[in-house]
């Protein structure tokens, strides 16, 4: 299989405070991956360093056969290639839930035309395409802020597939979830790793969702990996370690 | 302790000022009768003068657009400069003491050295609005600026998007509301504002104001201010309804 990304010996700080440290980590395209990890193991640093918005401080790294040092020049298709589902949101609020999902074509689109909101058929077809794939064609003309945090969450994610990315990077996307809906749209995600051969990688708190979704399972803490093996291997102790004894709501047997 | 300093200050201000300042109830005793005396000498409004009403309002009317559309422009260009996600604070900080700096200046003595620099008439007070709308339309631009959520934009970059799309998609739906409201609550200040302006001879409808008050028409002047009332409540509705429509 082709290599997506390959992280060696990165490490990275903020503001003296050690956030990674000494990753080394390979993917495969079209590979289905989940961190999982307490509040402050780095996931969320890891997730912004792959997608470029964070700067590499240590270590090499490659992402899409590009290298993540300083020096290299990012294009728009470059950011285009990666996908991020934020786990704020970040929404424009008085935009359109459409208008919010099309800001995901931007890498796509063509530049000036698209200043004055003038699209192509196939950017329409796609959002169109996206909106319905999380449920929420009917709500395209409605004003992000006049929906639920649930649902604002499901258009972050619509923007991040409207983007047809090769890599999927979200960050908790679905926290804000029910049980249902939750696996409902992890289906989604997972679904673009295994049928469009599209890299996934989500954080998440629940090892029961990454046990049943992704393929292979990463546990990080304190900016360091504590495993990564496959997601069938996954045992209860691996995530009663990382988590620092057990809770209820990391048991695995919840869905075994 | 500091707080009852506080409250004893407050009240030895009012007490001071209330000893020094000429106030004797002679004087409110025989207002009334005054006031009524005045006021009746202003009723019926005379509107036979509504010609130069009409050009009055109509002068005012432009010098506080024209001041508006000015101060927009000059604002934002100072408000890049004095915000602080831009710019850093060697930039920022000069260009934000200088604006109020700008602020502190009474229109009324700007119109007046306007008046001294380039004559009578409207261009006086059309450089007299621009200047001292400036001062707090750049304030209020670059606090908008300030405010821009960095999630969303950073989303859009993330996606792709350039700079010229970041700005249209990112930045200006979050700025466009907030500019909007301080604009016309700007214009609003300034048809205000520029209603005093024909006293010192910078043009508009002050100027009629002046005029029939000193010569004792009464009548007309009462018209002409009810005209200001009528013109200024009408620019408030305008507003309240843009406002509705755009927030």
């Amino acid at each position: 299989m082709t290599a997506c990304l390959s992280l060696c010996g990165v490490s990275h700080e903020f503001e003296g405070v050690t956030a990674l440290s000494d990753i080394n980590l390979s993917v495969s395209q079209g590979e289905c991956i989940a961190l999982l990890g307490p509040s402050g193991a780095g996931k969320s640093t890891l997730l912004g360093l792959l997608d470029r918005r964070l700067k590499l401080g240590f270590g090499e790294a490659q992402v899409l056969n590009k290298s993540l040092s300083k020096d290299q020049r990012i294009t728009r298709k470059d950011r285009s290639e990666v996908g991020f589902v934020f786990q704020e949101f970040a929404l424009l609020d008085r935009l359109s839930v459409y208008q919010n999902v099309m800001n995901g074509r931007m890498g796509h689109t063509r530049r000036w035309p698209s200043l004055w909101g003038w699209f192509e058929t196939q950017d329409h077809l796609i959002v169109a395409r996206a909106l319905a794939d999380v449920g929420l064609s009917d709500f395209a003309d409605r004003r992000a802020d006049q929906l639920s945090g649930g649902q604002r969450q499901r258009v972050a994610i619509a923007r991040c597939l409207a983007q047809e990315p090769r890599l999927i990077l979200a960050d908790e996307p679905v926290s804000n979830l029910d049980p249902s809906r939750a696996e409902k749209l992890l289906d989604l995600i997972t679904s673009r790793a295994h049928e469009d051969g599209v890299t996934v990688i989500f954080s998440s708190h629940q090892p029961q969702l990454a046990q049943r979704f992704a393929d292979r399972v990463i546990g990080l803490r304190d900016g360091k990996i504590m495993f990564d093996s496959p997601a069938a291997q996954l045992t209860q102790k691996d995530v009663t370690q990382l988590y620092d004894g057990f809770h209820p709501e990391t048991d695995l047997r919840v869905v075994n | 302790m500091t707080r009852n300093l506080i409250w004893i200050l407050i009240g030895g201000a009012v007490i001071w000022a209330g000893l020094s300042a000429d106030i004797s109830t002679d004087k409110l005793s025989s207002a009334a009768p005054r006031l009524a005396d005045f006021l009746a000498r202003m009723f019926p409004p005379d509107w036979s003068v509504w010609p130069e009403i009409l050009k009055g309002l109509l002068e005012t009317l432009r010098i506080a657009i024209l001041g508006t559309f000015f101060s927009v422009i000059l604002s934002a260009g100072l408000a890049v400069l004095a915000s602080e996600k831009l710019f850093p604070h060697l930039v920022w900080r000069p260009v934000r003491a200088f604006l109020a700096m700008i602020r502190a200046i009474p229109l009324i003595v700007v119109a007046m050295l306007m008046v001294g620099s380039v004559g009578l008439g409207p261009l006086p007070g059309i450089l007299a609005i621009t200047f001292h709308a400036t001062g707090m339309l750049a304030k209020f631009y670059a606090e908008a600026i300030d405010n821009v959520a960095s999630a969303p934009v950073a989303a859009l970059e993330s996606a792709g998007a350039s700079r010229a799309q970041q700005l249209r998609w990112g930045i200006w739906p979050q700025m466009a509301p907030v500019i909007l409201r301080d604009t016309i609550f700007r214009f609003e200040l300034n048809l205000r504002e520029s209603l005093v302006l024909g006293i010192v001879g910078a043009g508009g409808i002050g100027l009629y104001v002046q005029t029939y008050v000193r010569s004792f028409q009464y009548d007309k002047a009462a018209a002409v201010t009810l005209a200001i009332v009528i013109l200024v409540l009408i620019s408030e509705l305008v507003a309240v309804i843009v406002q509705r429509r755009f927030s």
